[in-house]
């Protein structure tokens, strides 16, 4: 079952257009990677989700029941981009306001507090104040605040950003760790190695509208160009009954793209009958990274402020 | 509601237990105990001793005379020289003087005009006026004398007076010297209140605002809460305060009351018993708690609101707060006017009107209730000022709203306007 399904969301600010007619389903258990440029509308996109901000136009199903901001916010933990603590509070105190925030009880909110405290070597935090730690380690506690309280959807917008590779790698076992146990994470990011590492299924945004959306190898096989690696000393000499051309040659290493209509096994076919030692043959699928450049491309860096007649 | 208890006890406990708050509690009225007893110490010790030559022309001042009147008042100098005013004008400085009169000849029966302190310095009205009345009374005897008026009839020329104060014949308590001095108090306090907390709502709001803690809150709360949470937290920080401060002054009362302490002291526990027999205490206890939480929602949701849209530039912030900041001094002008006529239209109507009542109404008060203030007065200025808060509040939610997440430039009093009437 679906967790969460957005239908033809909309929401339009006085200069721009800043989500347009999104549509969008995001099933439990996932690991749902929301990509897109800057300023394509991805915030705009996750406020609505968190109940920040009203959809102009659209709904919002949240766990099979239209989305009420003032009780499934509950089920929802949320980091933003831009991370924010009271500076001046105490650890220990702000993650039990936080968490108490989320509707936790005391007692609850003591006992995980522990727990993750303990699982991140912070229990020596508890009395120091946010301002004392470095920018990972508040990174590192935003964390915890996001998803103390068991949510149902976690959104994690950049989680990695300022994180050293061996933080990195504790939250990003823990993103896997809470997927398996049931919780559902949606995913903002413009790190593409990092998508296709995580997540399950990806949608790409742009200028406010959805363009692509599915998941990470139904991805990759639909933006395939056909390429293949050969691994081979030599190719035959190309004359025009070859099912393949030759896009570039890298020592004992050519890419080639099939022509249409034919097929892989006629590659090997014509190689065997030229007779040539074949030592790898491979498909190169396009990254995830090229999807999005190529997808995007065209776009400006910035996106423009437009008249709204609406 | 939950959530709003949080809200409102983190706001309270962390402002509470900080140090500002703990040091401006206790500081404030020992700076007040010792700004009254230093001021009058300052004074007792600063006063200026004037020796002034006096130059007779008329007759009247006699050595003996001056000597005398030098014996029974000792804040001054008179000194009889017989040389002429161009010789004093270049040599009384060698001689000790700090100044000079010259008393032209003139009778005693029509005066002698403006006399002249002639001197190198400037010196304040309260030192001429020591003089002044220190050679009337050489005139009045001169003037007695001449009269024959004996000492008998001296004492009915300056004992026999008619008097006059004004009394409200509706309400027998008000008296309205304590009136007056009750109703500064109240109507200043508020409006330091209105000022510091007010200002202190806003720089929590633009404090979340830049640490960006905003978001991670309203992904919890609804903002209006978040609003409402921080304000009341506030609010009852300032009662605290407040409610530290009257036991401090019970205290002293207290102390002063049993010690029968002389001097200052001594006058603060009779103004304060004047005090409680002259006015109706409870009524202006619960109108000031009324117009002060009142007036607090009033100016703090707007505070508040301008905290949510700026960024962390303090210019900016006290920029776009100055039209609210205004509106506070102004009431206290007005105050002023209501307390010099409480029955005035001035005064009724800054008393009514919601932005200036809680201190104008406040200082009205102790005038008297309903002689000076008629019931349907204070009713209609409560009932206004409720609505006033709540359309603030609501005004104020609105543009929080959408001020709190938005970054960049400082929106202009017109945008915001935008941001509160725009539907949703």
């Amino acid at each position: 079952m679906n967790i969460l399904e957005l239908k033809g969301l909309k929401k339009y600010f006085a200069t721009q257009k800043a989500v347009d007619d999104i549509s969008l389903s995001v099933e439990r258990g996932q690991i749902f990677g929301l990509l897109g440029p800057n300023g394509a509308g991805k915030t705009t996109l996750i406020r609505m989700i968190t109940g920040i901000f009203y959809p102009d136009e659209g709904q919002i199903i949240f766990d099979g029941k239209k989305f009420d901001p003032v009780n499934d916010v509950e089920h929802i933990g949320y980091m933003p981009e831009e991370r924010g603590l009271y500076k001046k509070m105490k650890i220990g105190e702000q993650t039990m306001y936080l968490a108490q925030l989320k509707g936790l009880s005391r007692n609850d909110a003591m006992t995980r507090i522990k727990q993750w405290f303990v699982r991140f070597e912070m229990e020596s935090w508890w009395n120091k104040k946010v301002e004392d730690l470095s920018k990972g380690m508040s990174q590192k506690l935003q964390f915890v605040t996001t998803v103390l309280h068991e949510p149902k959807l976690i959104i994690l917008d950049e989680p990695f950003s300022g994180l050293d590779p061996v933080n990195s790698n504790l939250i990003k076992d823990e993103i896997f760790k809470l997927a398996k146990n049931g919780a559902t994470v949606i995913f903002s990011t413009h790190r593409m190695e990092q998508v296709e590492e995580i997540c399950d299924h990806i949608a790409l945004v742009n200028k406010g509208a959805k363009i692509l959306d599915g998941t990470v190898k139904q991805v990759k096989q639909d933006y395939k160009e056909n390429l293949f690696s050969i691994g081979a000393e030599q190719l035959p000499s190309m004359n025009g009954t070859a099912p393949f051309e030759v896009v570039g040659t890298k020592r004992d290493e050519h890419i080639v793209r099939i022509k249409e209509g034919s097929k892989p096994n006629d590659v090997l076919q014509y190689l065997l009958g030229h007779d040539v030692p074949v030592i790898s043959f491979h498909e190169i699928l396009p990254s995830l990274n090229d999807i999005f450049i190529k997808l995007v491309e065209g776009t400006p860096a910035a996106r423009q402020f437009q008249k709204i007649d609406a | 509601m939950r959530k709003i208890k949080l809200i409102i006890k983190r706001e309270y406990l962390t402002r509470v237990r900080k140090k500002t708050f703990i040091i401006s509690t206790l500081l404030f009225p020992l700076l007040y105990l010792v700004l009254i007893f230093g001021m009058g110490y300052i004074a007792k010790e600063s006063a200026l001793h004037l020796k002034v030559a006096v130059i007779d022309s008329s007759g009247y001042f006699s050595a003996e005379k001056i000597s005398q009147l030098n014996l029974e008042d000792k804040s001054s100098t008179l000194t009889l020289v017989t040389t002429s005013e161009q010789k004093l004008e270049t040599s009384y400085k060698e001689s000790g003087f700090d100044g000079y009169i010259v008393i032209p000849a003139v009778d005693w029966r029509t005066g002698a005009g403006n006399l002249v302190f002639k001197s190198g310095k400037s010196y304040g009205n309260t030192y001429t006026e020591i003089v002044k009345n220190k050679l009337n009374r050489i005139w009045d005897k001169v003037k007695n004398d001449s009269l024959q008026i004996d000492s008998d009839k001296q004492r009915i020329l300056a004992d026999s007076h008619l008097s006059l104060v004004s009394k409200n014949i509706n309400d027998e308590r008000s008296d309205a010297k304590t009136a007056e001095g009750i109703g500064y108090a109240c109507g200043l306090l508020i409006y330091l209140i209105l000022l510091i907390y007010g200002s202190q709502v806003m720089m929590g709001v633009m404090e979340e605002k830049t640490n960006r803690i905003a978001e991670v809150i309203i992904s919890s709360v609804k903002p209006f809460q978040m609003m409402l949470g921080k304000i009341l937290g506030i609010g009852l920080v300032a009662l605290t305060q407040f409610f530290l401060w009257i036991a401090f002054m019970l205290i002293v009362y207290n102390i002063g009351v049993a010690s029968g302490a002389g001097g200052i002291a001594n006058q603060m526990v009779g103004s304060m018993q004047n005090m409680f027999t002259n006015v109706n205490m409870p009524l202006i206890l619960f109108c000031f708690g009324f117009y002060f939480l009142a007036g607090f929602f009033f100016y703090a949701s707007l505070y508040g609101a301008i905290g949510s849209a700026v960024n962390e530039d303090m210019r900016e912030a006290q920029s776009l707060s100055f039209p609210i900041t205004m509106l506070v001094i102004i009431s206290v002008a007005l105050m002023t006017a209501a307390i010099g006529n409480p029955t005035g239209p001035i005064a009724v109507w800054a008393s009514i009107i919601p932005f200036s009542s809680p201190i104008v109404m406040m200082a009205r008060i102790p005038f008297g209730v309903p002689g000076t203030v008629p019931w349907w007065q204070l009713g209609l200025s409560m009932a206004l000022l409720i609505l006033g808060f709540i359309f603030t509040v609501w005004f104020a939610g609105k543009i929080y709203r959408t001020g709190i997440l938005m970054y960049g430039k400082k929106p202009s009093w017109k945008e915001m306007l935008r941001w509160a009437f725009r539907k949703n």
